[in-house]
């Protein structure tokens, strides 16, 4: 198993960053100008305010462009790489404008320009993190030398005991940069191998993530076609297409087998549907916009002919039209899942009822299922939900079933922002509310 | 004379259970096993109905199938054959399709398991008794 595609893992990745530095440059922005105005003004210090205010509208100003192509969608990774690298090339030219208007090498700013090295190093792979460490060195040595030799006006800030000529001392200088150096470097070393690490795991576990979905999709198709082709070979002895009687004994056997592989293509079934709710969940893809009542009668078509096996009277009222954000097949799963659950828990002779009811205010669609089937006990109400949980009347009744498609349906919905709610009595039956987001309040 | 039904699906057992009730009803069953062979045979027996699964050797064989015997490009005798397609529900398959899709050119859908009553019925619905 290779890296995946480097472009998009790059956009990926760094997208947040990209935004996490925009939010922090408003702050820093504002510091800037807010810091010299009270220096300047509050605390009478003599320092080139002109300069400084000029400095910070500039950050804020580059930053409101950085935030505008920050939301354009889609962007492609280079792009935002791009994006990227001149958000820390204007960023550092800011800090180096800042430093020395506060007194180049002596200044107390100085040392933000080890967290403009650090923030550089979360994004950026460590041989190019140590490029730019030393890159912010060069560019502290090279303000110190182009001050101490006079070719650029040295600042000096008296008022807070820089007015001396320790821009000029050789020593001091040396000294200065070298802390300021080694500093950069390991600091940006630390993060940057941090950061990777955390990058190189996330896009390992991702492509787990796929490599198990597509592996149980795979399964899953294998496990189910045999089950499939014996189930039709032994429906057609059981319906009595094979030539002669089957003795009462063999008819019984017959039954069972066909029961069991009921059962074991019910569980293939919930295995993939399960494996689908969590692969949706991972991959994030957003909801869209799906026609509800379409898909309520594709999983009702599906479900119509077990309830008039079964002799269950499965009501359905015109579902309003109206679109709701979710997914396909998903929501079909959902609905799906819910039916069969309704039509399996109610006896012969019994009732499932669907209704759809749309809430403007609320912005939701709501749809329930409700049945007069044997319910779930009270004291296992909480439980329902949770994965290969079974209530006890369901499995003494001896109803096939794995305990896994409500927790696919609860998934599914969680992932599409809507809720789900489960009340039963034993005895009398049970009643599903989803409650789905409208795709957009004005239906035609 | 007994109306004939061409079973294409690379599957035995699945074809084993389709015959074995349509033959009860009378029918004449012809098999193939793959889309070459179906074709070749649907050309050469002129069947009264088609029983197509939709995955047999790429998950599409079946669609594309249907297009051929359907499209617009094929002939008229062979368009005028109804098709009943078997799929899976949670098939995974590229092309999403709803029975009343007007791309997708099949007169019914019958899903696996294949329940042989309910063969029987969709069969009985496309070829009324003459």
């Amino acid at each position: 198993m290779h890296a995946p595609a480097e472009p998009r893992e790059t956009a990926d990745a760094l997208a947040p960053a990209g935004r996490l530095l925009i939010t922090l440059r408003w702050a820093a922005g504002l510091s800037i100008l807010l810091a010299t105005a009270v220096a300047r003004w509050a605390l009478g210090i003599e320092l080139p305010a002109g300069a400084l205010l000029a400095t910070g509208a500039a950050v804020l100003a580059y930053n409101v462009a950085l935030a505008v192509e920050a939301r354009r969608p889609d962007r492609a990774a280079a792009s935002v790489a791009r994006a990227l690298w001149s958000q820390i090339a204007l960023d550092w030219l800011a800090m180096t404008a800042v430093v020395h208007f506060t007194g180049g090498i002596a200044s107390p700013a100085l040392i933000y320009f080890i967290i403009h090295v650090a923030l550089a190093a979360t994004v950026l792979p460590p041989r190019q993190a140590r490029v730019m460490a030393l890159l912010s060195a060069v560019i502290v040595a090279g303000l110190a030398a182009l001050e101490a030799t006079g070719a650029l006006p040295h600042v000096t800030l008296p008022d807070i005991g820089l007015g001396g000529d320790l821009y000029q001392n050789g020593t001091y200088l040396l000294a200065a940069l070298f802390f300021f150096t080694t500093t950069a470097l390991t600091l940006s070393e630390l993060v940057s191998r941090q950061a990777e690490d955390l990058r190189r795991r996330e896009a390992r576990i991702r492509a787990l993530n796929e490599e198990r979905a597509a592996f149980t999709r795979a399964a899953t198709h294998e496990l189910r076609a045999p089950v499939a082709a014996s189930l039709a070979l032994v429906r057609s002895i059981e319906q009595g297409y094979v030539d002669d009687d089957l003795s009462p004994m063999q008819s019984v056997i017959i039954q069972r087998v066909s029961e069991r592989l009921d059962g074991l293509r019910e569980l293939i079934d919930d295995l993939l549907d399960f494996a689908a709710s969590r692969e949706v969940s991972l991959a994030a893809q957003p909801p869209e916009p799906v026609d509800l009542g379409a898909a309520l009668d594709v999983a009702i078509d599906r479900e119509r002919p077990i309830a008039e096996e079964k002799d269950v009277a499965l009501h359905t009222s015109d579902c309003p039209a109206v679109t709701v954000l979710a997914g396909d097949p998903g929501l079909s799963m959902v609905l799906g899942n819910l039916l069969n659950n309704a039509i399996k828990y109610t006896p012969a002779g019994g009732d499932v009822t669907v209704q759809v009811a749309v809430d403007q205010p609320s912005g939701q669609a709501t749809v329930v299922v409700r049945d007069t089937g044997i319910g779930i006990p009270a004291d296992e109400l909480p439980r329902i939900f949770d994965e290969f949980y079974r209530a006890s009347n369901a499995k003494s009744a001896r109803i096939v079933g794995t305990g896994i498609g409500l927790a696919a349906v609860r998934a599914m919905v969680e992932h599409y922002q809507g809720t789900i709610a489960l009340n039963s009595v034993e005895g009398q039956g049970t009643t599903v509310t989803v409650r789905l987001p409208l795709a957009s309040t004005k239906q035609p | 004379m007994a109306r004939k039904i061409l079973l294409i699906d690379d599957d035995p057992d699945v074809v084993l259970a389709m015959r074995l009730p349509l033959e009860r009803e009378g029918y004449e069953i012809h098999e193939a096993a793959d889309e070459d062979e179906g074709l070749a045979l649907a050309k050469s027996i002129m069947p009264d109905l088609i029983i197509l699964d939709v995955m047999m050797g790429s998950h599409t064989a079946g669609f594309q199938l249907a297009q051929e015997l359907h499209g617009p490009d094929a002939p008229e005798a062979l368009r005028r054959i109804p098709i009943v397609m078997v799929t899976a529900v949670h098939q995974t398959t590229p092309l999403r399709f709803r029975p009343e899709s007007d791309y997708l050119p099949v007169q019914a859908f019958l899903e696996k398991p294949v329940d042989p009553r309910r063969l029987l019925d969709e069969v009985r619905k496309l070829l009324p008794p003459e």
